[in-house]
């Protein structure tokens, strides 16, 4: 009775015992838990690798079936590593991947960055541009502007020498009724009173005319510019005053002549110095009639430039 | 004792049967040594948590010919599919080592360009 109550109890011990031993799982079972609960929890696995998650949670519960099944066998335990290796896997292209989206990103704002340095530099190549087009403007505006004071010089330069001829041609046309010579004060054409006036009269003969005609269009041809002062002389015989008068009135006489014969009137302008200029001896007769005169006194332009 | 005889001569057989039923699991060794070649062509040799996974695929893979050898292609099946996992978790590791790789050459080319633009006068 005893013997068989201790069997009895030793019987339903060892079931125990056994039963107990059957329901530890096996290590590989533990380890496969913990580490799919770990990529579990950290929510990022699943969402940048939802599929091999998937594949991971369908492994550990085939490994937990078998384990329900068949308890610690091999089989458990291999289905139980396949678990594990694949939350690994999944972890790992999970990691993966966000490595690659970080330098994507990095290669990309590296892009950028580089972008804005070339839109840069070329505002600033396009600055560059439109200042050496100003520059470049700058430029050929000066070199017009010294064209034209080329052009300017060489006009200048034509109207001066034509000046000369001109002034040479005239002299040469007066040169064969009057005495032309060049003085200090100017081209001064010496004309006989013999020739211009009755004797002390301001009244012009009209051989005279046919003479001022010549000096006048001699005039014409003279540089434009010029002044000419109209001078009359006397001798000295008579009164001074009186010779003061005549040789004023003769001057205005000729000056008046000119002007109507087309010479400017603001050009022309007389004097009158009686007897004090005296180029002769007033001794002798033809001395005093060298005296009798009158000078047109051609006084060259001053130059403008 | 006649009715164990039985039972023995039946199931004999059955077992033995069902021993030799399992194919050699040629296909399955080679799939795992595929994905261990793999893994050693994209430089799992070189990255520490890839080597391990590589070296226990290798051993698996060696043990699963000696199971095949002694005539178990059931254990040579469980191994081998096994050996194919690490294989296979051996090449991503290995790949998350280059992409690791990769992204701080980015940072540090990144950072390159920066000093080289800032030094050609761009705007920071």
């Amino acid at each position: 009775m005893n013997t068989k109550r201790t069997i009895a109890i030793f019987g339903v011990t060892l079931g125990t015992i056994v039963g107990c031993a059957a329901a530890l799982p096996p290590q590989d079972l533990v380890t496969a838990r913990n580490a799919y609960g770990r990529a579990a929890n950290d929510g990022s696995t699943a969402q940048r690798n939802p599929r091999d998650m998937d594949a991971a949670r369908k492994q550990l519960a085939a490994a937990e079936a078998s384990f329900e099944e068949n308890g610690d066998t091999q089989g458990t335990r291999d289905q139980a590593y396949l678990a594990l290796r694949k939350t690994e896997y999944a972890e790992v292209l999970a990691r993966t991947a966000r490595s690659d989206e970080a330098t994507g990103a990095t290669v990309d704002a590296m892009h950028a960055d580089e972008k804005k340095t070339v839109a840069g530099t070329a505002a600033a190549l396009a600055r560059s541009k439109a200042e050496l087009a100003t520059q470049d403007a700058a430029l050929t505006a000066q070199n017009v502007t010294i064209a034209n004071g080329k052009v300017a010089l060489k006009d200048e330069k034509a109207r001066r020498e034509e000046a000369e001829k001109r002034a040479a041609q005239a002299a040469a046309d007066l040169a064969k009724f009057a005495s032309v010579k060049q003085e200090t004060r100017g081209m001064v054409i010496t004309l006989s009173g013999s020739v211009l006036f009755v004797t002390a009269k301001a009244d012009l003969l009209p051989a005279a005319q046919l003479k001022l005609n010549d000096v006048a269009n001699a005039l014409i041809k003279e540089d434009p510019l010029s002044k000419i002062v109209v001078e009359g002389h006397t001798d000295s015989q008579g009164q001074a005053a009186y010779n003061q008068d005549l040789s004023q009135r003769r001057a205005q006489v000729v000056r008046d002549y000119l002007v109507s014969r087309g010479i400017a009137a603001d050009r022309v302008t007389s004097q009158g110095f009686g007897p004090s200029r005296s180029i002769a001896d007033n001794n002798s007769a033809e001395g005093r009639a060298n005296n009798r005169r009158v000078e047109i006194v051609v006084q060259p332009s001053t130059p403008t430039q | 004792m006649n009715s164990i005889l039985y039972v023995v001569m039946i199931a004999a057989p059955l077992l033995g049967a069902c021993g030799a039923s399992f194919p050699p699991p040629t296909q399955r060794l080679a799939d795992a040594q595929s994905a261990e070649r793999s893994a050693r062509e994209v430089g799992a040799n070189d990255a520490p948590a890839a080597q391990l996974s590589l070296k226990l695929s290798q051993d698996q893979i060696s043990q699963a010919e000696k199971a095949m050898a002694a005539g178990d292609n059931e254990r040579a099946d469980a191994l081998l599919i096994r050996a194919k996992m690490d294989g296979e978790l051996a090449l991503a590791q290995a790949r998350e080592k280059t992409a690791s790789v990769d992204h701080k050459e980015a940072i540090s080319d990144s950072a390159d360009q920066k000093a080289t633009n800032v030094g050609q006068g761009a705007v920071k």
